[in-house]
């Protein structure tokens, strides 16, 4: 029992209680299934490449070049479908697969050629986003079809559309890093690579795998946002990554690796998105609220640092 | 190659007699329409209104209202100053609070999640300046749908997602002071280039198109020498001046610099050739920026609008739109101090003619 109160996960579980019962208490707006609902529509994008980012920081590694691709497939969405004329779901389609290609790219660099996953996705990250405005010639594809806003601004029995995605690619997180064995290995290679390559794993395809899943979930939150805010510019998603980041390590996953789940990261990302959202209803401008934000990961890492050590976990 | 290309061009234009009608390079093909070469210009017709209008909005006449005010980033000066405007409207009025608030970088997604959650909060007002005029216009129409009144200024979002957008400067206006600015310091037969962004680029090309037009109308004997593109890079702004300054030596009595980037970089490259007062250079760029070289006599002004006005206008523009006092068919809007502004665009107010800066009055803003 003691052991499961001090893991990190059930400490922010408690926070977040704590979180919107105060932020419900300074705004009689808050606490509204609009508001709660229109708050997980903003998060979806940050949220569905923290899955991913889960996986690969399990394993050690660190994937920056998230946003970037985010905005190399919003503004290919746009190119194939207005200047090279093809059908809206075609172009979909192909802009899935070049982000599916530039995660390939990632996993390649960082398991062949030996690169750290720190500095292969930094260089990936300047190299995609100057794809992505070299392409785009800093104009912006405008005018999609109103089916196509189904995704980012309508519902479906009541919840918003891209919250139905977003729930199916948690679950498949959390089904994969738990129960499987692909899941077992990514915690293996997290504790120690070469401990996992000497027991026969396969470490290689695994990473391999994972980043090509974080440049594949990339590219699907590239969709979801270009379907929200009906544009593309080349700089979306700009510094998003920071963002995925943070949620990820909030949730309790180890930046060293081998430690974390699916759900910790779920619940870092609503902690921060009631976090934003409560504190601007109570009148809290922009700047005070990314200093909590900073102030509250510290606390939580913190806590969880300093009763960690009465735990064996 | 395109340099080469380039420059080919500016030289045939020179040595060819028809080259006051050919096109300035770097300009669009859009109609113009250059204003009066003095006094006052009749006034366009504004057209049919295409603004939007917030359904069931409360009766806010004359009632204490909370307006929130969420520019493209905060933290910079720019916006600092239009939120200085807004704030002293807001206390000549006496019945309308603003609150500046927004994100600290320029980032669509982040200025959505703001204006949506003052939506969820329940203010009587938004005003807003756009980073893209249609990645907003879903989250305004939101605003406008809650029955919040939405007025934009210095950046446009889609017309319908607001009801009116203070305009700050129309290209024609731009044109005419660019022109009378450069007549002025290098005379009505001086030679001059131009130094902008990329031959394609909205903005500038609308501008470039209208200065043709006007120049042709009121100053007909000023001589076009070529335009060059700087992107809006500091480094290669100054170099292309540079090779302006080279290439033309004695001739070039002015260079036009089309962005603020551009302006900045062209003075520095007259003030390291020694060239101050020789060479005038006349564009739109910050104040700040250019405080430098007005100060040291080297130029002698910069011209952009100003901004402390812009933010005072859309103030008194919001307290007018929610009063009703300002409704679709107007052709003016009284604002202030201000005095009469006029409606232009079927849904635009007007803030006036650019300001020009000179040393008198330039070290009396902060942007």
């Amino acid at each position: 029992m003691t052991r499961i109160l001090i893991r990190h996960e059930a400490i922010l579980g408690i926070l977040f209680a704590v979180a919107l019962f105060v932020m419900a208490a300074q705004s009689d707006r808050f606490l509204t299934t609009a508001n709660l609902l229109n708050q997980a529509r903003l998060m979806t994008e940050v949220g569905l490449i923290a899955i991913p980012m889960t996986f690969v920081i399990v394993t050690g590694g660190i994937d920056l070049s998230v946003g970037s691709i985010l905005g190399l497939c919003a503004i290919l969405v746009g190119v194939f479908w207005q200047n090279a004329g093809l059908p809206l779901p075609a172009a979909i389609g192909l802009s899935l697969l070049a982000g599916t290609a530039a995660g390939f790219a990632n996993g390649l660099i960082i398991t062949r050629f030996r690169v750290p996953p720190l500095i292969a996705t930094l260089a990936t990250l300047a190299l995609y986003r100057g794809l992505a405005e070299g392409i785009s010639q800093a104009r912006s594809v405008r005018g999609y079809p109103e089916w196509f806003a189904v995704l980012g601004r309508g519902e479906f029995l009541g919840i918003p559309t891209q919250l139905w995605l977003f729930a199916l690619v948690a679950l498949a997180g959390i089904f994969l890093l738990r129960f499987t064995a692909f899941g077992r290995t990514t915690y293996a290679i997290g504790n120690s690579e070469a401990a996992a390559e000497f027991s026969g794993l396969p470490v290689e395809r695994t990473k391999l795998l994972i980043y090509t899943a974080s440049g594949f979930v990339s590219a699907l939150a590239a969709i979801v946002f270009v379907s929200r805010v009906s544009t593309t510019r080349s700089d979306m998603g700009n510094g998003i990554e920071l963002e995925v980041i943070t949620a990820v390590v909030l949730g309790g996953t180890s930046i060293f690796g081998g430690r974390g789940m699916v759900i910790g990261t779920l619940i870092g990302l609503c902690l921060m998105q009631i976090l934003q959202n409560g504190l601007s209803l109570s009148g809290v401008r922009g700047d005070g609220t990314t200093v909590v934000i900073g102030a509250v990961l510290i606390v939580a890492v913190l806590i969880s640092n300093i009763l960690g050590r009465f735990s064996n976990d | 190659m395109k340099k080469l290309m380039t420059a080919l061009l500016g030289a045939s234009l020179l040595s060819t007699p028809v080259a006051a009608q050919s096109a300035w390079t770097g300009g669009d093909d859009q109609p113009t329409s250059p204003l009066a070469c003095s006094g006052e210009s009749p006034a366009p017709e504004p057209g049919e209104y295409n603004g939007g209008a917030p359904e069931n909005a409360p009766d806010r006449k004359g009632k204490d209202i909370t307006v929130v005010d969420i520019p493209k980033l905060v933290g910079v000066g720019y916006f600092a100053s239009t939120a200085s405007g807004m704030q002293e409207a807001a206390k000549e009025l006496g019945n309308i609070t603003i609150n500046t608030d927004g994100p600290t970088r320029a980032n669509i997604d982040e200025q959505i999640t703001f204006v949506d959650n003052y939506i969820t909060s329940g203010v009587d007002g938004i005003l807003f300046a756009a980073n893209d005029p249609v990645a907003i216009a879903p989250v305004l129409k939101k605003a406008l749908a809650a029955g919040i009144n939405v007025v934009g200024y210095d950046a446009d979002a889609q017309a319908d997602a607001r009801q009116w957008f203070v305009n700050q400067a129309l290209p024609n206006g731009v044109a005419k002071s660019m022109m009378d600015q450069l007549a002025s310091e290098i005379g009505e037969e001086g030679s001059f280039a131009i130094v902008t962004s990329t031959f394609t680029t909205p903005n500038q090309a609308r501008w470039i198109s209208e200065m043709q037009a006007y120049t042709e109308k009121c100053h007909p004997k000023l001589k076009f020498l070529e335009t060059v593109e700087a992107q809006e890079d500091n480094i290669l702004s100054f170099n292309q001046a540079q090779t302006l300054i080279n290439k033309y030596g004695d001739e070039l009595k002015g260079i036009l610099g089309m962005t603020s980037v551009a302006t900045p970089a062209a003075a520095e490259a007259v003030q390291q050739n020694g060239l101050c007062g020789k060479v005038s250079v006349v564009g739109l760029a910050l104040p700040n920026a250019m405080k430098p070289y007005i100060n040291g006599d080297c130029i002698k002004s910069t011209i952009l609008w100003n901004t402390v006005d812009l933010g005072y206008a859309a103030a008194e523009v919001m307290r007018q739109v929610v009063d009703g006092t300002l409704k679709p068919g107007d052709t003016t809007v009284k604002a202030g101090r201000l005095g009469e502004l006029q409606i232009v665009n079927q849904s635009q107010v007007l803030l006036g003619a650019p300001k020009v800066f000179t040393k008198d009055d330039i070290n009396d803003f902060d942007f």
